[in-house]
């Protein structure tokens, strides 16, 4: 007789989330995922009481806090739901700068991967990175795979050093024998509720743009976000890099009249100030400092790597 | 460009354009993805409207005639392998343009451009609005894999600074294009432009300039920069385009052949003594550089 394939259990950091929230009621219904520890730093929030208590289990915990985490790995809920796959979603995704959020990005990151490989049973660490950690030139090609070079410009923003630092803690600890580690390099999240910078800047009012410069920019669904990382729970040997990206590609002045706000282009000098201005009058939640030569620079995701290992299949359409 | 602003592209072509060449331009595919755009950034609307300009630039100031535009694929991968010469890219925008004006499906040719294209505004949204990428070699394979038309110059940009002593005489070519080819199965069209290298005679490149402004060469011609601005205007010398027969290098060797260095040197030498025997065949038949007697 056929053995029956183990289900997966799976701990997932940043629950709270957006993308947190919507993977966790994805998984819920999932027949091929066992239990779910969701893991946040705040009270259970309500969006999961109606999930059955035999395979969820809500934890807080902050991952900076070594005795928090160590409870939390060895904790008699670990332990009963058996959990064989991490999905490590916690992580500052607003503008925010500081030693705490730099602590939370990276060392929270490090200290959670290091963990798991220590604990021995958990056997794939799934990492959502995303789009910025490459290094945006003129001389680029269109399509960015997952070995084009990395951002390690000295003075990037730190929202984009902490990506490329945690990606890169990530990518470090690959060889290990113990545990699969997978990277989801995503593209731009857009949807509702989701706090990035991308979002920021289409509800801009208005959209200010660099002169001259018109790029092409991808927009990725939710429902591929959680497509994609579901494929990386599920793919028994998969591991490594993989680019995600979804259906809709077009240039940002399209996206932003599709969005129905004004798009004004100035000389690039100007955007900093006129940027900080905005901000100041609460026009904007967009950091243009972060995002300058995405402004500038056409990065497209080459997608054929989590086609091909993954069965990835971008499918979600963004609606404006 | 928006819904209303393609309509408005799209009425001032109408004004502008004769109506056989206006139903021509509307003829063109493009690969959208949904918005209006290919997935490089290709815009139609744009191309049409750059076309309203460049029809008088082909038609009456460089008069261009051209044959053999029946070796050019109506659809699937091709490469047009040019000789590229006269200080500015204006041959690969007449061939361009020749493709759109004589194939009985028209195509848009796609060509690489120079890196530090990317770093100036609205060039660089304009060029790759009319579907032209920056010269990496990715882009090179994922055009050929989108099943487009590439234009390469393999002797290089360099070639566009080629004194004028050194005319119609081609640079050794480079040999990425037959390892694309090779790869993907792609038929190299030998294209020999006749004319652009008489447009502006350089007579000295500066490179220290060059090097210091970022630029592959700084040109002293004979008009430039004695007449200042003006100068840069290339002279009205007729082109003449020849397209040759498919190469299909890939017929007799295997993808595997990319991996030896020395048989892809000599494919890329055969393709450069076919480009070299059509320039000096459409030399001998040329009657006179600019052409006016015959016009």
């Amino acid at each position: 007789m056929a053995r029956r394939p183990e289900k997966l259990n799976v701990l997932i950091t940043g629950a709270s989330t957006s993308i947190g929230r919507h993977l966790v009621l994805h998984l819920a219904g999932d027949k091929k995922i066992g239990s779910i520890l969701a893991v946040a730093r705040h009270e259970k929030p309500y969006f999961f009481n109606d999930l059955p208590p035999d395979s969820f289990t809500y934890k807080t915990c902050d991952i900076l806090k070594h005795r928090e985490l160590n409870d939390l790995l060895y904790s008699r809920a670990f332990k009963n739901a058996k959990i064989n796959t991490v999905v490590h979603l916690a992580f500052h995704s607003g503008v925010t700068r500081g030693q705490k959020v730099h602590q939370l990005n990276v060392k929270g990151t490090k200290t959670l991967l290091e963990k798991c490989i220590e604990n021995g049973n958990i056997k794939k660490f799934i990492f959502k990175s995303s789009d910025v950690v490459y290094k945006l030139a003129p001389d680029n090609p269109v399509f960015l795979d997952e070995n084009a070079d990395l951002n390690f410009d000295p003075d990037a923003d730190q929202w984009i050093k902490d990506r490329v630092d945690a990606d890169m803690i990530c990518r470090s600890l690959m060889d290990n024998k113990k545990m699969n580690i997978v990277i989801l390099r995503m593209s731009n999240i857009i949807g509702r509720n989701i706090a990035g910078q991308l979002n920021a800047y289409f509800d801009s009012k208005p959209i200010f743009k660099t002169m001259g410069f018109n790029p092409l920019i991808n927009l990725l669904h939710m429902k591929d976000v959680i497509q994609s990382i579901r494929l990386a729970i599920l793919g028994r040997t998969c591991r490594g890099i993989y680019n995600i990206g979804g259906v809709d590609t077009a240039p940002i002045t399209t996206i932003a009249d599709l969005a129905g706000s004004r798009v004004m282009s100035i000389p690039e000098p100007m955007l900093p100030v006129v940027n900080w201005f905005q901000r100041k009058m609460q026009l904007t939640k967009y950091y243009y400092s972060v995002d300058k030569d995405r402004q500038k620079y056409t990065c497209l995701l080459d997608i054929a790597k989590a086609k091909k290992n993954l069965g990835y299949q971008p499918e979600g359409r963004v609606e404006f | 460009m928006n819904k209303s602003q393609r309509k408005r592209a799209l009425a001032i072509a109408r004004r502008l354009l004769p109506p056989e060449d206006y139903e021509r331009f509307l003829g063109i595919n493009i690969n959208d993805t949904g918005f209006g755009f290919d997935q490089f950034g290709l815009e139609k609307e744009t191309t049409i409207l750059a076309m309203c300009v460049v029809q008088y630039i082909y038609k009456h100031y460089f008069r261009v005639l051209s044959d053999g535009i029946e070796n050019v694929p109506l659809k699937g991968k091709a490469i047009i392998a040019a000789n590229h010469s006269g200080v500015l890219p204006i041959d690969a925008a007449m061939v361009a343009s020749d493709l759109i004006f004589k194939m009985d499906q028209p195509r848009i040719l796609r060509s690489m451009v120079d890196n530090f294209m990317g770093f100036l505004p609205f060039v660089n949204t304009f060029f790759c609005r009319l579907g032209q990428v920056v010269g990496a070699r990715r882009n090179f394979r994922d055009l050929l894999q989108s099943d487009e038309i590439v234009a390469v110059f393999p002797e290089g940009a360099k070639a566009l600074g080629k004194r004028f002593t050194q005319r119609y005489q081609l640079y050794r070519f480079n040999v990425g294009f037959i390892e694309l080819s090779l790869t993907h199965k792609a038929p190299i069209i030998p294209t020999a432009v006749i004319g652009a290298e008489e447009q502006a005679p350089l007579l000295l490149n500066i490179k220290p300039l060059a090097r210091a402004l970022g630029f592959p060469y700084f040109p002293i011609t004979a008009t430039f920069p004695w007449l200042g601005p003006i100068g840069i205007v290339p002279l009205p010398t007729q082109y003449h385009i020849h397209y040759g027969k498919p190469i299909r290098f890939f017929d007799e060797y295997p993808p595997e052949t990319v991996k030896d260095p020395e048989k892809v040197r000599m494919l890329a030498d055969q393709a450069q003594i076919i480009v070299q025997d059509m320039i000096n065949n459409g030399l001998d038949a040329r009657e006179s550089v600019f052409g006016f007697q015959e016009s």
